[in-house]
């Protein structure tokens, strides 16, 4: 079995972002070089631990030996190189020179596309320890951080200062240095429990040496061991713990040996919100909350992960001191806000800049509540509800609370509008306006909540394009992507539907005397593109992006419910057996009716048999399938479709010639082609579906 | 141990590891960082050790002596060690030791927190220093001053002393600890927390400090012989010799910006365009201090730099 080797690099307490990234870099990087160095095979297994105070990586695998080296690099053409006389150009000389080689060196060699200048690189291979010796410094150098610093000299930047170096192949030191610290086997424990240095004789004993130095070096080990103390923890204080993913990675991140301290705190201060009590413990001070049962009323006591717990009673008895103090103040937010009502904040709003040049946060709050309304009385909500839901849906943001823990905007405005008496309605809506905040929240299951969510996204979407705030690239300041996502989702999967063309005109119109926007025309199209764009991004996966484009190109720009009907309608089409057939007929009928003039069909220039068979049955199911088409039922519009006109459309095309020279008779076939075409694309764009059978049509041109 | 105890166990403790003990700036300042002591000093290789109390005043925080926590002028113990030395920590843990707080028996950890001053135009990356969940210390390598590039790179360590004292003496109310034997916190301080809160919110005169901002700002450019011009890139010009400036009192003047900035925005009376406009104004400023401070150290030769030499 071949040597272990291992890197460690000993820092100042890295930040948990720094120690992720770091590795990440660390590995990438290694494998690099290694592969540059000839040492990289698919048996080398790279694998990188580390602690707030260490980045390690560990190889296995590597050869003793860097394999020798036999290469033959092609130069410039022989021609290029050479004069006919033999003499070099530049061009043989430069060659040479980068590769530390004599012009006669260089070699003539023969491929089919012609003669080059090749050369044969011949070069033993080294020991891996002297190899390695040359690429760790390399190595230290690429590591990256999200910010470097500079420390005692400022000679070296790397996310803390270094304080040792461990580098050993097996049980050899592999000698370099780097930030003017020599490598070495010297390693050191926890900072606090095993303090002092020592040596590890081999690489392989490197997790169980710090282990035994309290220091748990693989990650998910010790975030193992940290769940599974929180856990019991939880359990012996008669509840069950508060998950959250992140402040669990945090917490693993600020120890290298994990401990979990109880602490408690005076049950009065159960009476503040739930949202505060964790916001306190969570956000400040990084604890996990306990609740009695899962879901159930929160406990008054905390878990606390800690790097050293030699005295428990003293750790705890800081911690519930500071957390007493900060749920004291919160208790003071909370009181100091309830001496006025809500609606009393609104005039503070009137000094709030939204955006410079689209005014203040009040006039945001009467532009929401004119949308509110004007979308309630489209959507049958109760528009007086929707209105005050907007009028005091940013009334929060005044308070004391929300200054201090602005992730809980909403959520305290809801909590004082129930404590004022405010119809639970309407305090539902002022927290879940701000719904949905990303990809994975819920969209507001209350009709009021969703008219203010909408009306709120769009005046934000409509004001930012009307003042040409577009988002480019990954630049995207205000969030305009996510707030025209939340406004299609709450119509797809909320309890209204939006009409996106009246919504953007209702809002633009709701900034006159506001704002100087640009014309109505010009932002509603903008945002029908930007709309478009986003919604093709979120359907696509589901659903298949032609299907969707399809749709979209049938679509006028107003119901987004309309618009998911045609892709369900075409989705179901496209699953069953007949579409293929259906959509490579409807694209030729398209196709070949693309230029071509509509008008009445002369039903005595038909021709007997398939063409007449074609025209008798869509003038019978023309008005029934235009019927359903019109009053959005696209499934059966598309049923009808396809039982009626499927068959006959396919024998037309296999029996009919269209393009024949009889110019009335050849009119008159592409204004039937063309009535059909039209009568399918009102529900969706066939010509832009993908199929696989693509029969050409021999009478028109590619 | 009391208050003064802290202090003073924390001059000899520094004292003993070839600090300068100086004394806190006479005009008011936001924190320690802002005295020259530390902002100056940070620019330029002279090597400089330096602790001292610093009375900091952060109009915002003001409660008028009602919160238990929270004041608008309390002390931070300021500790610059340039270069900042490889066993910094070691020596900042043994400053707990010194203060009877054994690191073993207590979780203390350095927690992420970068530290800006925007005012300054100097930043630094570091830690917090939490014990058993209380922030006690800042701990910064600064990496720019007056936008100026450290180097060589000062470590600065800031002790919040009330909440040290207030977890030493293990009291929750910061008016209720001792400052010596028989005084508390209160008897010295609660009446000036109610003063300086009503001051700050509710009765400075706003146009004053507005008037006294543009004043001091004036002052600066003219102490400075600073030029209304720029060069290429942004490159402040200045009228005059880096030995014919003067830089401290245009230093003072910088702070005196700042502080009547401070007080505008806890009086409410800046709206958040402007706010930026002002910080703006001081960098700039500051920024002018900073490179004429070392052009002035550069023309004396870095007299330092020998000191040090003949020290060793």
């Amino acid at each position: 079995m071949s040597s272990e080797f291992l890197l460690e690099i000993g820092t100042e307490e890295l930040p948990a972002s720094f120690v992720t990234h770091a590795l990440h870099s660390m590995k990438t990087s290694a494998i690099e070089l290694l592969d540059q160095a000839r040492l990289g095979s698919d048996a080398l297994e790279v694998a990188t631990l580390g602690t707030p105070r260490r980045l390690a990586l560990r190889i296995r695998g590597l050869a003793d030996r860097q394999p020798d080296r036999d290469e033959t690099i092609l130069g410039p053409p022989w021609g290029a190189a050479f004069d006919v006389d033999g003499s070099a150009k530049k061009a043989a000389t430069g060659f040479a020179k980068k590769h530390g080689l004599r012009i006669e060196d260089l070699r003539k060699q023969t491929t089919d596309k012609g003669d080059y200048v090749s050369v044969r690189l011949l070069e033993p291979g080294e020991a891996t320890s002297k190899v390695l010796a040359e690429i760790l410094p390399r190595l230290c150098q690429q590591i990256s951080f999200p910010k470097s610093m500079r420390w005692g000299p400022g000679e070296v930047a790397f996310g803390r200062p270094i304080h040792w170096i461990v580098s050993l192949f097996g049980s050899e030191i592999v000698e370099f240095d780097f930030a003017n610290v020599q490598a070495g086997r010297a390693t050191r424990g926890h900072r606090f429990l095993a303090p002092e240095s020592f040596n590890l004789d081999e690489a392989s004993q490197y997790v169980k040496a710090l282990e035994r130095a309290h220091v748990i070096v693989d990650l998910e080990d010790r975030k193992a061991r940290m769940m599974d103390g929180l856990l019991a923890a939880a359990k012996s204080l008669g509840g069950v713990l508060e998950p959250d993913a992140f402040l669990a990675d945090e917490c693993v991140s600020l120890v290298e040996e994990p401990f979990t301290v109880p602490g408690g705190f005076d049950e009065s201060f159960l009476e503040l919100p739930d949202a505060v009590v964790i916001s306190v413990m969570r956000d400040h001070q990084r604890y996990f909350a306990v609740r009695a049962s899962e879901g159930g009323a929160l406990l008054p006591a905390y878990l606390n992960v800690v790097n050293t717990a030699e005295d428990p009673a003293t750790i705890a008895k800081g911690n519930d001191r500071v957390l007493r103090a900060r749920l004291a103040d919160g208790r003071f937010f909370v009181e100091e806000d309830r001496k006025a009502p809500l609606a009393g904040r609104l005039t503070k709003l009137e000094s709030v800049v939204f955006q410079s040049k689209l005014g203040t946060m009040g006039a945001k709050v009467r532009r929401l509540q004119a949308n509110a309304r004007a979308l309630a009385s489209a959507s049958g909500a109760n528009a007086d509800a929707c209105e005050e839901a907007a009028r005091l849906c940013k009334a929060d943001l005044e308070t004391l609370i929300v200054y201090e823990f602005p992730e809980l905007q909403g959520e305290m405005g809801r909590w004082y509008a129930l404590r004022e008496g405010i119809d639970p309605t309407i305090a539902d809506a002022i927290r879940d306006h701000y719904r949905p905040q990303g990809a994975d929240d819920v969209v507001p299951d209350q009709t009021v909540g969703a008219v203010v969510a909408v009306a709120d996204r769009i005046d934000t979407l409509v004001g930012c394009f009307g003042i040409g705030l577009v988002p480019s690239g990954s630049a995207d300041p205000f969030a305009l992507r996510r707030a025209a996502l939340g406004i299609i989702r709450i119509a797809l999967e909320g309890p209204i539907d939006v009409d996106l063309r009246a919504l953007i005109a209702q809002a633009h119109g709701a900034y006159a005397g506001d704002a100087e926007l640009g014309s109505a025309d010009d932002v509603g199209s903008a945002l029908d593109g930007f709309f478009r764009g986003r919604i093709r991004g979120m359907l696509k996966d589901p659903f298949g992006g032609d299907v969707v484009d399809a749709c979209l190109g049938a679509w006028d720009g107003t119901s987004l419910r309309d618009l998911r009907s045609r892709i369900e309608a075409v989705s179901e089409l496209r699953a069953a057996p007949e579409f293929e057939a259906l959509a490579v007929a409807f694209k030729r009928a398209f196709n070949i009716t693309k230029e071509s003039e509509r008008g009445p069909i002369d039903s005595s220039l038909l021709e007997a048999g398939a063409e007449a068979a074609l025209a008798e049955r869509f003038t019978t199911v023309r008005d029934k399938i235009r019927e359903a088409t019109g009053e959005r039922r696209y499934a059966e519009a598309l049923k009808l479709v396809a039982q009626e006109l499927g068959a006959p459309i396919d024998r037309f095309f296999d029996e009919v010639f269209v393009m024949v020279d009889d110019p009335r008779v050849r009119d008159n076939r592409l204004r039937l082609l063309g009535e059909i075409a039209d009568t399918v694309s009102d529900i969706a764009h066939f010509h832009q579906l993908g199929t696989k059978l693509q029969r050409r049509d021999p009478s028109v041109p590619a | 141990m009391t208050f003064q105890e802290l202090i003073l166990a924390l001059e000899r403790f520094w004292a003993e590891r070839g600090c300068l003990i100086v004394q806190p700036y006479n005009s008011e300042v936001g924190a320690g960082t802002f005295n020259p002591h530390t902002f100056l000093r940070a620019i330029g290789p002279e090597p400089w050790n330096v602790a001292y109390v610093e009375p900091s005043r952060r109009p915002t925080d003001g409660r008028y002596g009602e919160n238990p926590n929270r004041l608008q002028q309390f002390h931070q113990y300021q500790v610059i060690l340039k270069p900042s030395p490889l066993d910094i920590q070691e020596l900042y843990l043994e400053s707990l030791r010194a203060l009877g707080t054994d690191p073993q028996r207590h979780d203390i950890r350095f927690i992420e927190d970068d530290w800006e001053s925007p005012t300054l135009g100097a930043w630094g990356l570091g830690w917090q220093v939490w014990l058993d969940g209380l922030e006690i210390s800042q701990f910064t390598y600064f990496q720019q001053c007056g936008g100026i590039d450290c180097k060589p790179i000062s470590g600065e360590l800031t002790y919040g002393l009330e909440r040290i004292a207030m977890y030493l003496q293990d009291v929750d109310d910061v008016y209720e600890l001792q400052w010596a034997p028989g005084i508390r916190y209160g008897d010295l301080y609660k009446r000036a927390e109610w003063e300086w809160s009503t001051y700050n919110f509710e009765q400075a005169d706003t146009e004053l400090q507005k008037d006294l901002f543009a004043e001091y700002e004036k002052q600066v450019a003219l102490l400075l012989g600073l030029s209304e011009k720029k060069g290429k890139g942004g490159v402040l010009l200045f009228d005059r010799e880096p030995l014919e400036r003067l830089a401290l009192p245009a230093y003072d003047a910088v702070i005196k910006c700042s502080h009547y900035f401070n007080v505008l925005d806890a009086r409410g009376a800046i709206s958040v365009t402007e706010r930026q406009r002002y910080i703006g104004r001081v960098r700039i400023l500051a920024r002018a201090v900073a490179e004429s401070w070392y052009a002035q150290r550069e023309a004396l030769g870095f007299p330092l730099l020998e000191t040090a030499v003949a020290a060793q």
